[in-house]
């Protein structure tokens, strides 16, 4: 059973999450929201990564369009009429995942990769082989934001989002 | 000073610039490449005078770049931007020749010690 390592805990999400929001978004952080503010009706981007080895699992980070749009403003340092290209928005959320995913790779036992991020426009679905460990629901700006870590059952073998050498993923519905 | 900076992220080379200029570092030619190949391509083509560059990237990853150079023949130096700061990560670019790891989500400052000590370093 690869379970999830006693050092990676909600807080610890919270933390990596607030970082990345004070670095580069350079605004309040999110905050903890109650679950119901995140509906299957929220249009949203979703990215994740999987990390790979000793510790299997995906990161993944679901933002309601409204907060991506924002987000992709607050890291290109765009003006809040402009409108970020698509590709943009992909990047920039996939950066979210990468910067979270690598993060949260740093706290659970090694060796292991970390993949690429894939990008879509709905919430990832993870694979069989990986179930829910820790979900953090937060308001940003009066959006949802969702980060989701999810780990493997049994052997470190397989993944989620295999790692790979194509470019940055766009899947879209 | 020239400085490469090689990242698949548009967005993330945007706010690595940015951040160069936050840590003093402004005026700096700066060159640009999306991937390990092309930043090996662009140190033998432009010869910067320090490469910033992120890990995982595709087609090459940033190790592979940096074994790739070294295996070459280049000293150039080269300094890893990257999500992943993990004791064997900054190990393994210690062991390949690197000359420091900053992990995302960075600050000025972190560019500003790295980057002071590599130019102190090349006199």
């Amino acid at each position: 059973m690869t379970a999830l390592a006693p050092e990676l805990a909600q807080q610890d999400l919270e933390t990596l999450v607030a970082q990345v929001w004070s670095t580069y978004v350079l605004d309040e952080g999110p905050l903890p929201a109650p679950p119901a503010s995140w509906t299957s009706a929220t249009p949203c981007w979703s990215s994740a990564v999987s990390v790979t080895g000793a510790w299997h699992g995906m990161i993944a980070v679901d933002l309601a369009q409204d907060a991506a749009v924002a987000l992709t403003r607050a890291m290109l340092a765009m003006e809040d009429d402009e409108e970020p290209a698509a590709e943009d928005l992909v990047d920039a959320v996939g950066e979210v995942a990468n910067m979270v995913g690598g993060n949260v790779k740093a706290l659970v036992p090694g060796p292991s990769g970390l993949s690429l991020p894939v990008v879509g426009q709905s919430p990832l679905a993870a694979p069989s082989d990986l179930a829910p460990s820790l979900c953090l629901d937060l308001t940003w700006n009066g959006h949802p934001l969702r980060v989701r870590v999810l780990t493997g059952a049994g052997s470190s073998a397989g993944s989620a989002v295999e790692p790979s050498t194509a470019p940055r993923q766009e899947m879209l519905p | 000073m020239k400085i490469l900076i090689a990242d698949d992220s548009r967005v993330m080379r945007q706010i690595v610039i940015r951040t160069l200029r936050q840590a003093g570092h402004a005026g700096h030619e700066l060159i640009e490449a999306e991937n390990g190949r092309e930043a090996v391509e662009k140190v033998r083509s432009e010869a910067p005078d320090l490469v910033l560059s992120d890990w995982n990237m595709p087609e090459m990853t940033g190790i592979d770049a940096l074994d790739t150079l070294r295996a070459s023949g280049s000293t150039v130096p080269f300094g890893f931007v990257t999500s992943e700061g993990s004791d064997e990560m900054r190990a393994r670019a210690a062991a390949s020749g690197a000359a420091f790891l900053i992990s995302k989500p960075f600050t000025p400052e972190a560019f500003d010690e790295a980057l002071t000590g590599v130019f102190a370093s090349m006199g």
